[in-house]
């Protein structure tokens, strides 16, 4: 076994105990919380004890705590995530639209900042003084501190009210019948509604690209092996090449995590373009105690965290020669 | 022809206040095919020069005026693109840290090729090819062209630099103190190298350093940089064996050596202030033979009759006068009152076979097994005792475990093994509770004077911190401080109290560090690497002090480096260590006029001399030391001794295998049973460097 084989093995070993741990706490989190799924329905007094024990009984809920642990890891390895209480439908059918359509939003708005904000960041940390680099962090941290529904909000008011180029809310507009993702996604009218949250999302997501490349390249730039690359010959755009190339880890590292993030979706900015992501439906969820639709969708979550924290392992130790894969060598 | 000419270069670096003067009208001329040399202390601007020369000066140097002429083009009228095409074509550079000047994310082999792609139209095998060629060259493995920086150790990257300047053959390499950081041994090989190949190649070699004995043994012409100006220029041979400039009398002087029996004399002082143009000689004020002459202008260079040779002194016809003169530390203000330090007292500190083992991580699997895990033997049954008033030298190459031993008689690092004895008690009476007693009998001063200090804190802060931690003396803390920064020399004491160490001198940094090892009136003092940092004079200045410490405090010291010219000026006693053992101990004296190990001929060998006259054999040693963790049985120096014999491989020798009570070596075959001149024999037989024009010894 190669030694990064052996590496990968043992990052994979520890991926898989997290996740474990993760939907353990996920479970007894749930149970801790007080009331139940039924509360509701038992206060509006339509329904009698026994209609109670019944679906209860029917949801599996009589059973003995660790019974319903055992159930619940049995289900999980197996993806069957159950049926919403409340919405009355399989879970995974409630979820998997409400994630594509969070990721459709989020992957493309971070990948575009990722690149554009960290290439605009290690050119304003080349320049260092420079008026573009007073600007860039001026402005990026002024997005950074500002709330991401109130930039929303803003935006919606300048460019859906006022100007009245892009519409404010939804997804679709509510005449469209899509049927099926391409349909939904690919038509001009997405587009239309897809700009506004977009832009928001890139702008969210850039300062803290922007600063790590900054500072990743203000740190290299005065060191010893740019000096002998200048002394080369290279040109300045290729000097700083290189030392964008040494700054690049921890925004890979930063890149990844946030990878993993976006399948909680962005909640607040969901919450104000009403756009039909996850995060909204996690609030709403937890709200009602629907135990098998949070369950599903922490899972889920946790379980994009924890891959993406390994895929930033692997492509450190593929971009840094210098960290040793044999984990934890003295040498 | 001269291939490089630089007339009145003048540099000045922008900064918040005034601009500082690096560089004044300092003009010098290489001919092709030859070995220039700048020295000088830090601050001397022959960094700058270099930037320059190259274009790299940072965004706030200018160069205000003067030409550089290189083959005829003035550098400093062209373009940036068109002086791109000249850098690394005509004109490359191997940079002064080797550890960080290579990219550590791109392989070696790529960072070459990259330098030839830039400059020609080449394919990508014929790069790869040429950096094999290259890398065998500089004495690499070729077949390593794609292994990362940090594959290499010190020297090998250095090897990597020195093949990256040599792969589109210029005719000009600048080297910017190539060989600072590195051990004598390591040193010695690359000075070494660069002289083999720049004399193949026939290109010329422009040597910055600060090392006068690098510059002896290897170049023709100098030029001595004092404050931005050029203090004495002209052939080697001239001005370092008859100095006409007191800057170069003192530089010389303090350049210690092996063989002196004198005491180094330092230039006291610190380098000069360079805001404003200088408007008197830039070296008046350390300068004993300054008149009042010198305080009104800066002397021009004047052309000594007859001989290669100028010098910029108001007095440079008196210069065979001063150059008695300078050899008297009296002239230059310093008390001349070291005594012979033989009333050593009793033992204070005693080991015996300590031991200090790191265990390496195993594999889980391998722990379950129960499998013993590997260790690294850092240090391997050290046996040594110092006395009140002694100074012992800890002397090896990087890696050989003299910093361990030095963490370890400090106890910062737990001993596995063997006896510990201070001041009469054993370790284990240390551990049970008596650590904070034995912190402040014992302390140890650092290596880098310019990390170790916080720089948020005044001096009174700094040196008084120990005494509120130790609660030793809080009721008279303000005196003694005061006492101790008198004692280290930092006088008048009040004028430091305030300061913080930005505003202080490497020198003074390094001498409030060590007074706030002093403040607690230890009996123990381990010093590791305090001078490495330091430029010569400073050096010098710190051993002085060391040894008049050691004399009038009777404190025992421990004194940990690899430079052993400086060792043998402070120490009484030496302890050569290799790969964690005391191979060669013995007083000083005896052991750098007739030492018994190998190991220890080739050490002293290494070390370069200021003397361009004299010639020195050079005892290449080969390879670097073994893996730590998987060492030959037998002698440890075997592999790489030139000596090496059957019984060597069989058993390893103990310390006291040969010699006396007063110098013993663990060498079955020491040096005095040997022939005459057993170090040139030796170095014949090195079989990686043998045929090169520096192996034939010119016997004394």
């Amino acid at each position: 076994m190669s030694k990064f084989q052996r590496f990968l093995l043992k990052r994979l070993a520890i991926s898989v105990l997290l996740t474990v741990v993760a939907v353990s706490v996920i479970f007894v989190v749930l149970r801790l919380l007080p009331g139940s799924p039924f509360e509701a329905l038992v206060t509006s007094g339509n329904l009698n004890q026994e209609q109670i024990d019944e679906i209860r009984a029917m949801y599996g809920l009589d059973q003995s705590i660790w019974k319903q642990y055992v159930n619940y890891l049995g289900s999980l390895l197996t993806f069957q995530f159950g049926y919403s209480i409340l919405r009355s439908q399989p879970v995974w059918d409630v979820l998997e639209p409400r994630l594509i359509n969070s990721l459709i939003l989020l992957v493309p708005a971070l990948v575009t900042t990722a690149v554009l904000s960290s290439v605009l960041g290690m050119y304003a940390g080349w320049n260092r003084g420079s008026r573009l680099e007073k600007a860039s962090i001026v402005s990026t941290t002024l997005l950074r501190s500002t709330p991401v529904f109130i930039t929303a909000i803003f935006f919606i008011i300048v460019f859906a009210y006022n100007l009245e180029i892009v519409p404010a809310l939804g997804m679709r507009s509510i005449r469209a019948t899509p049927d099926g993702y391409l349909e939904t996604f690919v038509s001009l009218d997405f587009l239309h509604h897809y700009l506004l949250p977009f832009t928001v999302a890139v702008l969210y997501y850039s300062g803290d690209f922007l600063l790590l490349a900054r500072n990743g390249v203000v740190e290299k730039r005065g060191s010893e092996f740019l000096k002998l690359h200048r002394a080369k010959g290279l040109s300045e755009m290729e000097q700083l090449a290189r030392a964008g190339r040494n700054s690049m880890l921890p925004i890979l590292t930063y890149f990844t995590l946030r990878l993993g993030m976006i399948f909680q979706g962005l909640i607040l900015l969901e919450v104000v373009f009403s756009w039909p992501g996850i995060g909204r439906e996690l609030v709403l969820a937890i709200q009602q105690q629907d135990y098998p639709l949070v369950q599903a969708a922490v899972f889920i979550m946790a379980l994009a965290v924890i891959i993406a924290n390994l895929a930033a392992d692997v492509l450190y130790a593929y971009f840094d020669p210098t960290v040793s894969t044999s984990g934890g060598g003295s040498a | 022809m001269t291939l490089l000419n630089v007339e009145n270069l003048k540099v000045t670096y922008a900064t918040d206040d005034e601009p500082v003067h690096a560089v004044n009208d300092v003009s010098f001329s290489i001919d092709e095919g030859v070995n220039y040399g700048l020295a000088g202390e830090s601050g001397s601007g022959k960094s700058t020069v270099a930037e320059a020369l190259l274009g790299l000066l940072p965004g706030n140097g200018t160069v205000e005026s003067g030409t550089i002429e290189f083959n005829g083009t003035d550098l400093t009228s062209l373009s940036a693109a068109e002086r791109r095409d000249i850098l690394w074509e005509d004109i490359a550079y191997i940079p002064q840290s080797a550890m960080d000047s290579l990219d550590p994310v791109m392989s070696t082999g790529d960072q070459i090729s990259q330098a030839i792609h830039t400059h020609r139209n080449v394919s990508d095998t014929k790069a790869r090819d040429r950096v094999r060629e290259l890398f065998e060259i500089v004495g690499l493995d070729p077949d390593r062209i794609d292994d990362y920086p940090h594959e290499f150790s010190g020297g090998m990257r250095q090897r990597v630099t020195i093949a990256m300047a040599l792969a589109l053959e210029p005719d000009l390499i600048i080297a910017d103190e190539p060989t600072t950081g590195l051990d004598v041994i390591v040193q010695d090989k690359i000075i070494d190298k660069i002289l083999e190949i720049q004399e193949r190649m026939d290109s010329s070699l422009l040597l910055i350093t600060h090392e006068i004995g690098v510059i002896a043994e290897t170049c023709d012409d100098l030029s001595i940089l004092y404050g931005g100006k050029v203090m004495e220029q002209g052939s080697v041979d001239n001005v370092l064996v008859n100095p006409t400039n007191p800057y170069t009398m003192g530089l010389k002087n303090s350049f210690p050596e092996i063989e002196e029996n004198e005491d180094p004399v330092t230039i006291p002082g610190s380098p000069p202030n360079l805001n404003g143009e200088p408007t008197a000689c830039v070296f008046e004020d350390r300068c004993p033979f300054a008149t009042e002459e010198c305080g009104e202008s800066h002397p021009d260079l004047v052309d000594l009759p007859n001989r290669n040779h100028r010098s910029a002194c108001h007095r440079v016809k008196e210069a065979a006068q001063l150059r008695r003169d300078a050899d008297d530390p009296a002239t230059w203000n310093i008390p001349d009152d070291v005594d012979e330090g033989s009333d050593r007292g009793e033992v204070i500190l005693e080991t015996d076979g300590l031991e200090k083992h790191y265990e390496q991580s195993q594999p889980l699997l391998d722990k379950v097994r129960g499998e013993d895990p590997d260790y690294v033997k850092a240090v391997d049954g050290v046996s040594l005792s110092v006395r009140r008033s002694e100074v012992l030298g800890v002397a090896g190459e990087s890696g050989c475990g003299k910093s361990t031993l030095g963490e370890t008689m400090a106890l910062l690092e737990d001993p596995t093994g063997g006896e510990f004895t201070f001041d009469g008690e054993p370790y284990e009476y240390y551990q049970d509770g008596n650590l904070q007693e034995f912190r402040r009998k014992v302390q140890i001063i650092f290596q880098d004077p310019f990390d170790s200090l916080n720089p948020r804190q005044t001096v009174r802060k700094l040196v008084g911190e120990p005494l509120t931690i130790h609660d030793y003396r809080t009721d008279e803390k303000e005196q003694a401080i005061v006492e101790t920064l008198e004692k280290v020399g930092l006088t008048p004491a009040e004028k430091f109290l305030d300061s913080y160490p930005h505003e202080l001198s490497g020198g003074q940094r390094q001498r409030v560090a060590v007074a706030k090892a002093l403040v607690l009136d230890p009996d123990f003092l381990i010093c590791d690497e305090p001078a490495s940092m330091l430029d010569v004079s400073l050096k010098v200045n710190l051993l002085n002090l060391l040894r008049g410490l050691a004399d009038a405090e009777d404190i025992g010291i421990v004194y940990i480096s690899h430079d052993l010219a400086s060792l043998t000026q402070v120490s009484d006693r030496l302890a050569i260590m290799y790969l964690g053992r005391i191979i060669e101990e013995g007083e000083v004296d005896r052991i750098a006029a007739r030492p018994e190990h190998p190991y220890t001929s080739s050490l002293l060998s290494a070390a370069p001399e200021k003397d361009p006259t004299a010639d020195r054999t050079r005892v290449l040693l080969e390879g670097e030391p073994p893996d730590p963790v998987d060492l030959p049985s037998g002698c440890a120096f075997a592999p790489r001794c030139p000596k090496a014999e059957e019984s060597c491989w069989e058993a390893e020798p103990a310390i006291d295998e040969t010699g006396d009570e007063d110098h013993r070596a663990a060498c079955y075959f020491p040096e005095s049973e040997d022939g005459p001149e057993p170090s040139g024999a030796s170095a014949v037989d090195e079989p990686e460097f043998s045929g090169s024009a520096n192996t034939d010894s010119v016997g004394d």
